[in-house]
This record gives C-alpha cells, structure tokens and sequence, in this order.
C-alpha cells in the first residue's frame, strides 16, 4: 500500500467484496486489475479469507520457491501479523516499540523509503498480558494505519511516513493496551483493546479517518446504553430482553468483566456489518460472575458508521476455561444443508467451528475440529453448548483434571484461517493441547493481572502439538490435516494458484497443496513463525509470499526459555513441549519467497 | 554477585532509624526523600552499577527488617498470589510475562534494598508500583518470600545431548 491515490478506497471495496462474492475473482485473470497484486489490509479482503487471485505459484512450481529477501526488524518480541504491499512499498509494523518501516520493492535489495518510530510508553509492556505483539496495519486514504501498544491508534501518510494524526483511545492504567490491527470502512477506523486478564470494561470504538476523532465507543458488556443496543435495532438470535450484557452478570461485576478485542475484524458491504469476537470473561474464576456473563466470547455484529449493535451470538456462556472469541470471522457464501448461504465461519478456542448466518446470527452448523471434552455438542436449537458437568470449573472446585482444548484454544485466536473459493475449503492452524485448570479467586487490583487460575498443559491424544488442516465449514468436516509436532501458531494463506502456505513454532515455512495438504516446500526462517503469510505482485510482475519469523506472543510466555536477550531471565523448558528451544529461539525477520 | 557482602559493604549511619523514617514518609505521602536531611539522601546504594571516577555516591543501603524468617516468607508468598504478582512473575516466580525471580538474577539490582525499591516504586518496562497498596513492611514481606526460593540446579545450562 503506499502512494495509491484517490481511487484506492473504491479498490478495497471491491476486494472488500471479495469473500462474499469470490466467484467474480475466478472469473478475472489475476493481471487484469492491478490492485489484485496488493494486499492492503490485514487479511486482503473485508471477509476475511486471505485469498489471493494470484496464481503464477503453482501447485507443480511451488516445489522451487526459496527466499530472496530477508530483513531483520531488531525487536525479538513475537511477530504476528502480516506485512501490507501496496503497489511498489511493502508496510512491516514491528512489536513494541512498533516501528512501521515502508521498503522500495522497485529498487535492489529493497531498501527503505522510510522508518516512523513513534514514541510508545514502556509502562504499556508490563500490562501485556502476553507479550508486545502488533497485529498490523491497514491502508486506507494514502494513509497507513495502526495502533500501538500503548493505547494510541496512529495515521501516517503512506508516501512519506509523516504523521497524520495521532489518537488516545486506550488507558494503560487500567490495564488496557493495543495489539488488534483496525479496520478502516468508509470513513471510520474501528479499534479495540486488549485486558482480559486486567478485567477491563471491553469495548470497540469508531474513528473518523481524516481526523482521528472518536465517534463512538461501544461496550461488548453491560447496560444497552453503554453496547449501542438502540430501540428496534438489537435482535439477538438466542434471547429476548432488555440490557441482557447487564443482567447476565451478578451484581456489578460486568464493570470489570473483561471482553476485549484483540483479534481479527471482517466486514460485510452488502448487510453494512462490521464483525468481530469478544475475549473472555474477567476473572478466569467464573464463580466470581455467576451468569451467562454476556458478551464475552462472542461474536458481535455493528453499524461501522455509528456502532449501532444489530445481532450478538455467545460461543461460551459463562466461560469457565479463558475461551476467548476473538479468532477471526470468515464471511463466505456457502451451500449448508442445500442452501445458498451468506455464512460467517469462525474457529473459536473452545474447539468447535461454527458457521452462522450472518445476517441473523443463527447458527447452522458447530462442529468440533480437536479433541473437546468440555461440552458434547452445541445444540442448534438453543445456540448453547451441551456442557459436561465434570469439566466446569471454578475456586470451590479445585483443579479439575485433562479439559480439552487448553486454554491456548484448538485454534488460537492469532492465526486466522484462510478460505478459498476455488476448493471452497477454509485452512487453519490448530492446537492438540488439553490442561488442568485450578481456579483461586481473584482480587480486582487496577493495572495489574485479574485472573484466578492455574493451568498447566500437556499435549492431546496422539502426540503430536497441532495440524494445518482444510475444514469443509458447509458440511463441519475435515478434509486434510498435516500434524505437526509442536502446536501451531501461524495464520494461513491459499492462492488462486491452489497453494496454502503457513509457518511452524519449530521455524518452517511451508506451501503445500491446497487440495491434498502435500508439503511442496519447506525452509527454515529461523525463528518459530507466529505471523501470517501474504503474497503479492511485485513492480517486475513476478508473484512473492512473505512471511515474519519471531516466535513469541503465547509462546514466549509458555515455551520454556527461547528467550536469549535478557540475561536476568533464565527459565525451565516446559514440561510438554520440552525440546522447543532445541528449534528456535526469538528474533524479528521478514522473509519474502519466489520461484 | 554476592548480595550478603554487598550488603556489608557499607556501614550506614543509623540504619535502624534509617528504615523507620523511611517507612514513614513514603507510607503516607510517598514522597521523595528530603535531601537536606541527611538521614533520608536516596536510600539505595547501587553497589553493582559502575560509579564514575570511582566514587560511589553518599548514601546508605536499608535492610530487610524480615531477613531470614522463614514465617514471614510463607505470608510473603501469600501476598505474592493475593496482590496477583504471580498473574505477571507465574507461579514460584518462575517468570511468565515478567522475568524469573527465582533465579537470582535481576535486571534492577539484587541486593535486598534494589528489590524493595522495585516493588515499592516498580519500574519503567511495565512493574507496578505496589508501595502504595503494600506500603513498606508488605513490600519487605515479598523480598523476603523472593530471598526464600530455591535457586534451580544447572541454570545457566540447557543440554539436548544424549549423553
């Protein structure tokens, strides 16, 4: 994204659009529009799908991609996210301190344009409850756009680097920090923070994108006021009443019941939905807020223009197990049960993927792609899960034994999953974890953790740590599944040239098959991959997939000791992925592949 | 480094009465000390940090008043879950987002009075200042729950050989 004048937001409307009506990109060839070779937002499209149209990568020549590019960013915290091409310059946001570097694709050795290096508090890291990640940026109106860590959302001109404006939106104090990368729609940034764990009062905000300004500022819990619930626009597919993010909670415990936003947005230009989930409930001891605690671990639909909520669907009432929501929302056009449908499909950490109609929210179809033990099913009458008794937690129950997934999830919320039209197959990451769970109560000190729970975990049923899988979200089937032997953390990629890519915490990037899962290439990046994998049309025409290298988020924290930049932080292997730091250990590279 | 003999580095003036002013006048109003008094100059000496021309600064180390009770290291370790250092340290501070405390090792200074300063005050990468819930005798208590762990076997070393 970078020097793209007036008539890139007419573009990413229609890539925007590029989900919900994929057919049409078939029908293209991928060198007609010159905006298929960008990726501008986080993931190419507004529904969602990090599809590309590019099809030079083949299935049959992906066997020769090998790197041609690398680039160390200097921040070792964990790389998620994804680099942003627009036009010639390619867009990286680092970690904290979140430096944004824009590189010259049209000259040797891509050399920077420029660097922006914004001033960001280091009182934000010590409320990051897991780790200093940043999840990118978006390119909207010449103007790339990104939040730091701190709490502030920034806008810099995309040719110079200079900033456009600058706006507060989070309070580090109170335990809030930015990690989300914004979705920009029309003329509004929509932003969110994370502090589930800091029990922060969770919400989702609207900028204006010339100015920064806030518009509004919707709560994900308490009273309808405070959600944007407004007269006639609020139909919740599964309940009826009044305030119901106020009256599922005891007391006044919603006041500090967590429900961030962390994850990844989608938007549909059609229904004028801007979707995104909610983390979890604030503390982990849920007997600390009886109720269904809504809406925690949901998905939320709004008016992007004025935040309006029209449907709320809860994945995990009363969250007992730090199931957040915020994977990504997959909008698709799907045939579910011999209907043409307008579904959202979402991988949730409690193990089940769900398709919903979004316009209503209802749900079609909740199947679980892991090991779960925690429910037996979600029952499509009641939209509720079907909970097994034993596997509730709370302080009064001490440590309750083996509830899969753990709580990193069967799919963790970081690595979004990619769809293509072309397979009509979704791709994803997933975990083969299960835990422990010992809930203490918790006591609400402003700016510091808010939690309640113990819970170690060890590697599910079969041995191996996760699998990079096709899933079949019209029928909840799994198509493929390569496992791999540590959980896997990375987001995925498909092309039109029927190639999914993804990277491994052990630091292998791979293309395999979109069809069968065949591994066509693998290389070693050096570090474990945590990122999400893009392509794009370079300026001499020529299809590339870039990736960062950078274990860390979670895995900083749960890996055992990949850490080697701190000398006064010497740490145990974890017990159930002993040998990690074997593989890997921390440091930022963006890498770009070829044939 | 070998806190016990940094500690015995210096020996301060009044160091009982050291401590007691100290508590006082940062239990209530948290202020810096006056530095017209010479009883309360900056109550921190930095032993291990590098000092220019070789002339450490005046100023006098404060003691644990706890130091080796084993009593008040169980409460410290109580407090350690209560005031949810353990949500950031982990369990047996062990390190989770913030570092082991386990270990010895100590990006602020090891000796008893650089770790009451960093709880106390906390510090710039993110560490609460919990001097104003814990005041100075809570904030004592943790030091001395920390000085109680057991330093792991073999630290420095992580072996995959198969020998």
């Amino acid at each position: 994204m970078r020097p793209i004048p007036l008539c890139c937001l007419a573009m990413l409307m229609t890539i925007a659009a590029g989900g919900a009506h994929a057919q049409a990109h078939q029908a293209k060839p991928a060198a007609a529009n010159a905006a298929n070779g960008d990726w501008a937002m986080p993931a190419r499209d507004y529904a969602g799908t990090r599809f590309s149209p590019l099809a030079q990568i083949t299935a049959v020549n992906a066997t020769s991609l090998h790197p041609v590019w690398t680039f160390s960013t200097g921040v070792l915290a964990g790389h998620e996210g994804q680099p942003l091409v627009v036009g010639d310059t390619m867009y990286v946001v680092t970690p904290w301190p979140n430096v944004l570097y824009a590189f010259d694709l049209s000259k040797e050795g891509y050399p920077l344009r420029w660097k922006y290096r914004p001033d960001v508090s280091a009182n934000a890291v010590g409320v990051s409850c897991c780790d200093t990640v940043n999840r990118g940026a978006f390119y909207a109106d010449g103007k790339i756009i990104y939040n730091l860590l701190d709490g502030h959302t920034v806008a810099v001109d995309a040719r110079t680097g200079h900033e456009l404006w600058k706006t507060k939106i989070a309070d580090v104090a109170s335990g809030e920090t930015v990690t989300m990368a914004p979705l920009v729609v029309k003329d509004r940034v929509i932003v969110g923070a994370s502090g589930g764990e800091y029990g922060i009062y969770g919400w989702i905000k609207g900028l204006d994108l010339k100015t920064g300004t806030i518009v509004w500022t919707g709560h994900n819990i308490g009273p309808d006021a405070d959600m944007l619930v407004r007269p006639g626009t609020f139909k919740a597919p599964y309940d009826t009443g009044a305030d119901l993010g106020l009256h599922s909670w005891a007391g006044e415990t919603w006041r500090i019941g967590g429900a961030p936003v962390w994850g990844w947005l989608s938007y549909d230009p059609d229904l004028d939905l801007v979707y995104y989930g909610t983390g979890n409930a604030a503390p982990y001891n849920a007997e600390q807020r009886a109720g269904d605690n809504k809406w925690t671990a949901s998905v939320l639909a709004r008016h992007p223009g004025d935040g309006t909520l029209v449907w709320a669907y809860q994945f995990t009432p009363h969250d007992n197990w730090d199931y957040d929501a915020t994977g990504a929302m997959v909008l698709a056009d799907l045939t579910v049960a011999g209907k043409s449908t307008r579904a959202l499909v979402h991988f949730d950490k409690n193990g089940f993927a769900y398709t919903l109609d979004r316009a209503t929210g209802k749900l079609l179809l909740a199947e679980p792609f892991v090991k779960v033990n925690w429910a037996k099913s979600i029952d499509l009458q009641s939209g509720r899960p079907v909970i097994v008794p034993e596997k509730q937690t709370g302080a009064s129950k001490g440590t309750v034994k083996d509830i899969c997934p753990c709580l990193e999830g069967g799919a963790a919320p970081t690595s979004p999953p990619a769809y293509s039209p072309r397979t009509r197959l979704f791709y994803t990451s997933t975990n083969n974890l299960c835990m422990d769970f010992g809930a203490t109560r918790a006591a609400y000190l402003k700016g510091t953790m808010f939690q309640g729970a113990i819970s170690p975990y060890s590697i599910g049923p079969g041995g191996y740590g996760g699998t990079f899988m096709a899933w079949d979200a019209a029928t909840g089937k799994k198509v493929w599944e390569n496992k791999e032997p540590f959980p896997n953390w990375s987001g995925a990629l498909v092309t039109a040239g029927d190639v999914a890519f993804y990277g491994t915490l052990d630091g292998w990037f791979k293309s395999v098959d979109a069809r069968t899962g065949k591994v066509l290439s693998k290389f070693k990046v050096g570090s474990g991959v945590v990122g999400n994998p893009m392509t794009y049309r370079g300026p001499d025409g020529k299809q590339y997939v870039a990736v960062y290298a950078g274990i860390g988020g979670d895995w900083l924290l749960l890996a055992g000791d990949v850490r080697s930049d701190d000398p006064t932080d010497v740490r145990a292997p974890a017990d159930y992925v002993k040998d990690i730091a074997r593989h890997t250990s921390q440091g930022g590279m963006i890498w770009i592949f070829g044939l | 480094m070998n806190l016990k003999s940094i500690r015995r580095m210096r020996a301060p003036l009044p160091l009982a009465l050291l401590v007691l002013s100290f508590s006082a006048c940062t239990q209530r109003e948290g202020s810096a000390a006056n530095p017209a008094s010479p009883a309360a100059q900056p109550a921190v000496v930095y032993a291990a940090h590098v000092a220019a021309g070789g002339e450490p600064p005046p100023g006098a180390t404060l003691r644990n008043p706890h130091e080796g009770d084993a009593a008040i290291a169980r409460n410290g370790a109580l407090l350690f879950t209560t005031m949810n250092c353990d949500g950031c340290h982990g369990a047996d501070a062990a390190g989770a987002v913030g570092p082991n405390l386990g270990d010895q090792r100590w990006r602020y200074g090891g000796a008893d009075s650089e770790v009451f300063m960093s709880i106390y005050y906390g510090r710039p990468k993110g560490m609460p200042a919990y001097g104003g819930v814990l005041g100075a005798d809570g904030a004592w208590r943790l030091v001395t729950y920390l000085r109680s762990l057991t330093v792991p076997a073999n630290l420095p070393t992580q072996s995959w050989d198969q020998t």
